[in-house]
């Protein structure tokens, strides 16, 4: 029998129960587009998040005072150490001809209150200049902190679009006060809208000059230095100059933690991979169901179709043409389906992407092919048994069975 | 026991309309034996489903057992069928699944009767049909006939008032025939059952008391013995 | 009929095609198994992670500096304008009710002892934090009891600190350097392991007037109060706000309690053991399927058998509660094979392999049982329906 023609068959034998064809489709796309659909929202969580993390500007170190030596644990996250991270080692550490910017912060929590009276408890940020081009923050009004001696503790500050919301409504805030415990400081710059940004809400945050928010907190040490570093080649050599200027100006002692943003982005990019593995694997697992249920329809259809088996065997069909008339049809099912997941995984896909157009959604190109080549593999694998059980039925007693 | 009056029966074949039953008027007293017979297309096998409560008719009225049936709803049916009328089909309809036992079972399961009642009544109507030794063999380890004397004691396990015959031996050898028309013979003869056979043997239909001959739809015959 | 036929004759039709009722039960059953399986180890998650934080005291309030109605961190936590200072803490320690009350800096310095040097966090705290973080003292002495805001130079390490700088040599009494400045050893804690990610065990504890000189910096990051047992937890809180509030002239601390801060935790981790679970469900969705398609088909097989049931007084009703049964029993067999397997695979695991976080997550297990049972019926119903509708005449000619 000619390839064709086996096809035609089977494809006859597939449009004549069209009820159950359909269940088979709707139960094979079921699985095909789950796993479109979950390995779309891992993959699109985690190029969400790394792009966060890139978003923080390529060739990024951190600076964080304090080490701990236990090896795997979390870095010193939190708290505080007995010599601390000063303005002095920023400024020592933006000399280094490895460092294009350095953007020193301190960090704490103040309420916020207008002369109008109305307070908001905000996040309060000192930082210098330089800030704004290595988180790339943009103004909606006025200017950012002013360029200069970062140890001037200017009374100025910068707010965030939430700030502006919720204490300015409707007015121009550049040039009001705006209290932070009980300091006074002129605004001179609105941001524009940063959204959430790893998990720093630029938008609910007063900037200071660091220098003011040392004053502020009562505090000189810094929560973390901010490094773009000149070129992102030598990040090893970076990281030890930094680190040779900070021992030097603390009396030889390395105290202090160094994190690149590479490391981040590449352990969090790990991590979020192996979710969006692991929820397109459990995805997968219904598509065994339906590589199941793709069998057991084959195996009534032989069953049924035993007349129909003995009398092409009696008609001199092999037995490797019956079973691969069976196993065409499984293989038209469990594409047919395959062909239904994809196209309502990519529409779901599409859909999603006209909701939230800001996402980075798509649908892993890997996904789709192993989703594919999964059902397919099913299909052909559960409808081996079937195909193999018509092939070995015996023409005489085929026939004789009503 | 059964009583038509004016019974139509119309189908629709494609543009035509086919009048099935096309006006009969019928009383068959209880305990009577009447074979229905005629040509192909004469509309006996329709009068059989209309006088089984199985079919509805597009007119007139029947009344079973002095009951008027006609406007029954379709589980008022059922139980009627259930409880007074008994079938015996050409081709059997034996559940294959289930053993000789278990089929002849059946109806006392739908009527909910408590189960050592039910098994003494089954054994005893396999008994009295000689099948106690095959009460444990599925349909299709047992002979025509043994499937036949199945198919008689379920329709009789109810103990019905009408027992409808559908071509009852005509996928039977004739010996096995021949003890089957015995059997259901002696449920008229003995019990007093109301006995309907439709066939178109006419030598089986020559030994009933009464025959009627259909052509058309409409009774052609009724003769009595 | 009654109702042990009906199921009795529902499960001779299930038994009489063997294989093709396996392969539609072992398609529930992976479904059941994987929800079952998938919402164990979100079980098991939440039950590690609730052990890691109800590893420490019983009836503890935390107040933390800023104020913040989330979960998350504070940033004032880092710096704040008025910070929790360890006045604020010996003064609520005067409160009624109040058996206990830790304030707590924490740092991380160098700590050297006789050439050998380690880095590891130091926490400044006060005589009772065993009892707020459940640890116990292995030899010595914990930190000596008495006012917050006077330290003695003494120092009390964690059990890995002990190892890294004495090895086998006794500490007690020995002179340590915690950032230039002298501590004698008082005593040694057990060891208290991880916790997320945190080695309490590679710690040095410091009265919290020393931290705070050390370190310089006035503000706690935490004051943790121990209450009685039996006080009213609201009423607690209520003073510890009010007294903040009187202090600080203003409401600018987050007061947490452990079981409000454990109920948050809970209720997250459920959320997202549901959500696996949910993923998991979808196999079972596909198992539905499967049900439908198979009655479907039997439906359309056993025509001739609904006709002989109708002919000889089987009422819809019947008809209906045959195939529903049949698809209940379906539904339910798969369900019940794939809680069993699954629920061994869990328990086997657990018993094997302790510390994998798995635990049978028997709520779940019995939904499954039930929704394993609802797909059957919910499955069922458009192919019983069809039976029953058939007229039995249409039916008994459908040989």
């Amino acid at each position: 029998m000619k390839m064709a023609d086996s096809t035609l068959l089977a494809w006859q034998a597939v449009i004549a129960h069209k009820f159950r064809t359909l269940l088979i489709l709707l139960a094979m796309g079921i699985g095909v587009a789950a796993v479109i659909l979950l390995t779309t929202l891992g993959e699109t969580g985690r190029a969400y998040i790394t792009g966060q993390f890139s978003s923080l500007g390529t060739n990024l170190l951190i600076v964080l005072p304090g080490r701990n030596e236990t090896t795997g644990g979390a870095p010193p996250l939190l708290g505080t150490t007995p010599r601390d991270l000063t303005l002095g080692d920023a400024l020592a550490v933006a000399r280094s001809p490895y460092v294009e910017r350095l953007a020193p912060i301190i960090i704490g929590g103040a309420s916020a209150a207008t002369d109008q009276g109305l307070v908001r408890d905000t996040t309060v940020l000192g930082t210098t200049a330089e800030m704004a081009h290595v988180r790339s923050l943009n103004l909606s009004r006025g200017r950012f902190l002013p360029a200069g001696d970062p140890y001037s503790a200017e009374p100025v500050c910068v707010i965030g679009i939430t700030i502006l919301n919720e204490l300015f409504r409707g007015q121009d805030p550049v040039g009001q006060r705006l209290q932070l415990g009980d300091r006074k400081y002129r605004i001179i710059g609105v941001l524009s809208d940063e959204g959430v940004s790893v998990g720093i809400d630029f938008n609910d945050m007063v900037l200071l000059p660091v220098a003011a928010a040392q004053q502020l907190f009562n505090r000189e040490g810094l929560f973390r230095m901010m490094i773009e570093m000149r070129s992102a080649g030598n990040t090893e050599d970076a990281i030890a100059d930094v680190r040779r200027i900070i021992t030097d100006r603390h009396e030889g002692e390395d105290d202090v933690t160094i994190i690149t943003q590479d490391s981040l982005v590449s352990t969090f990019d790990r991590i979020l991979s192996a979710v969006t593995y692991g929820i397109g694997g459990i995805g997968a697992i219904s598509l065994v169901v339906a590589g199941i249920l793709i069998m057991n329809v084959m195996l009534v259809s032989v069953t049924q179709r035993t007349a129909e088996v003995g009398l092409l065997k009696a008609l001199g069909s092999s037995s490797r043409n019956i079973e691969r008339l069976f196993l065409i049809e499984a293989i038209i099912l469990s594409c047919s389906g395959a062909i239904v997941g994809v196209s309502v995984g990519l529409f779901t896909v599409w859909l999603m992407r006209g909701m939230w157009p800001t996402l980075p959604i798509h649908a892993p190109v890997w996904a789709l092919v192993a989703a594919v080549a999964v059902a397919i593999t099913t299909g052909l694998a559960f409808g081996t048994l079937p195909a193999r059980r018509a092939a070995r039925l015996d023409p005489v007693q085929a026939l004789s069975r009503r | 026991m059964i009583h038509l009056e004016g019974i139509r029966r119309d189908f629709r074949l494609g543009e035509q309309t086919v009048h099935a039953l096309a006006g009969i008027d019928l009383d068959i007293a209880a305990g009577e034996y009447v074979s229905i017979m005629g040509p192909s297309g004469s509309g006996k096998s329709t009068l059989l489903n209309v006088v089984a409560l199985l079919d509805r008719p597009d007119a007139g009225s029947y009344a079973f057992d002095g009951v008027d049936v006609t406007a029954f709803d379709d589980d008022a049916l059922a139980r009627v069928r259930r409880e007074n009328i008994g079938f015996v089909f050409q081709f059997f309809h034996l559940i294959p699944r289930l053993t000789a036992f278990q089929n002849v079972e059946v109806p006392l399961v739908l009527a909910s009767v408590p189960v050592a009642e039910r098994r003494e009544r089954v054994n005893e109507a396999l008994a009295s049909l000689d099948l106690s030794s095959r009460a444990h063999h599925r349909p299709n380890e047992l002979s025509g006939g043994q499937r036949q004397r199945v198919a008689i004691a379920r329709a009789t396990i109810m103990r019905p008032k009408v027992l409808l015959a559908d071509e009852p031996t005509g996928n039977l050898d004739s010996v096995s025939g021949r003890q089957v028309i015995e059997i259901i013979e002696n449920l008229n003869a003995a019990n007093g059952v109301t006995l309907i056979v439709v066939t178109h043997d006419s030598a089986m239909g020559s030994r009933a008391s009464r025959q009627l001959r259909l052509v058309d739809g409409r009774i052609d015959s009724d003769q009595r013995r | 009929m009654k109702a042990g036929d009906l199921i009795g004759f529902a499960g001779g039709a299930i038994s009489a095609h063997r294989l093709r009722s396996g392969l539609t039960i072992l398609g529930i059953t992976v479904g059941i198994a994987s929800v079952v399986l998938l919402t164990s180890i979100g079980e098991g998650v939440r039950q590690f992670v609730m052990s890691e934080f109800t590893q420490f005291g019983t009836n503890i309030i935390a107040v933390v500096p800023g104020k913040s109605n989330t979960f998350g961190t504070s940033a004032a936590t880092i710096n704040t304008v008025r910070p929790l200072t360890i006045d604020d803490a010996q003064s609520l320690r005067r409160l009624p009710n109040v058996l206990a009350v830790v304030p707590t800096i924490q740092g991380n310095a160098n700590v050297e002892f006789e050439g050998r040097q380690r880095r590891a966090m130091v926490f400044g705290v006060t005589h009772d934090m065993p009892v707020v973080w459940k640890m116990d003292v292995r030899s010595g002495q914990f930190l000596p009891d008495g006012d917050f805001t006077t330290g003695r130079s003494v120092a009390v390490l964690g059990a890995k600190m002990r190892e890294e700088l004495f090895g086998a040599d006794n500490p007690l009494g020995a002179r340590i350097r915690v950032g230039g400045e002298r501590f004698q050893v008082l005593g040694v804690m057990e060891s208290k392991g991880q916790m997320l990610g945190f080695d309490l065990d590679d710690t040095l504890f410091l009265p919290v007037a020393k931290a705070v000189e050390l370190f310089d910096q006035e503000g706690m990051m935490e004051i943790d109060i121990v209450y009685a047992a039996d006080a009213d937890v609201a009423q607690i809180v209520d003073t510890v706000k009010r007294r903040m509030m009187q202090r600080h002239g203003a409401e600018d601390v987050t007061i947490t309690t452990q079981d409000e801060m454990l109920e948050v935790l809970n209720s997250v981790l459920n959320v997202l053991t549901l959500g696996i679970g949910a993923l998991g469900g979808i196999s079972l969705l596909v198992g539905a399927v499967g049900i439908l398609t198979i009655m479907t088909i039997a439906v359309t097989e056993r025509t001739a058998e609904i006709g002989l049931l109708r002919a000889i007084g089987a009422r819809r009703a019947h008809i209906l509660g045959l195939f529903l049964a049949e698809a209940v029993g379906l539904g339910a067999l798969g369900g019940i094979i794939g809680c069993i397997g699954a629920v061994g695979v869990v328990e086997a695991i657990a018993f094997l392999v302790p510390a994998m976080p798995v635990r049978t997550a028997w709520i779940y297990v019995l939904a499954s049982l039930l929704l394993a049972t609802l797909i059957g019926l919910a499955s069922g119903i458009a192919p019983a329906l069809r039976a029953a509708r058939m007229l039995p005449l249409e039916a008994l000619r459908a040989e």
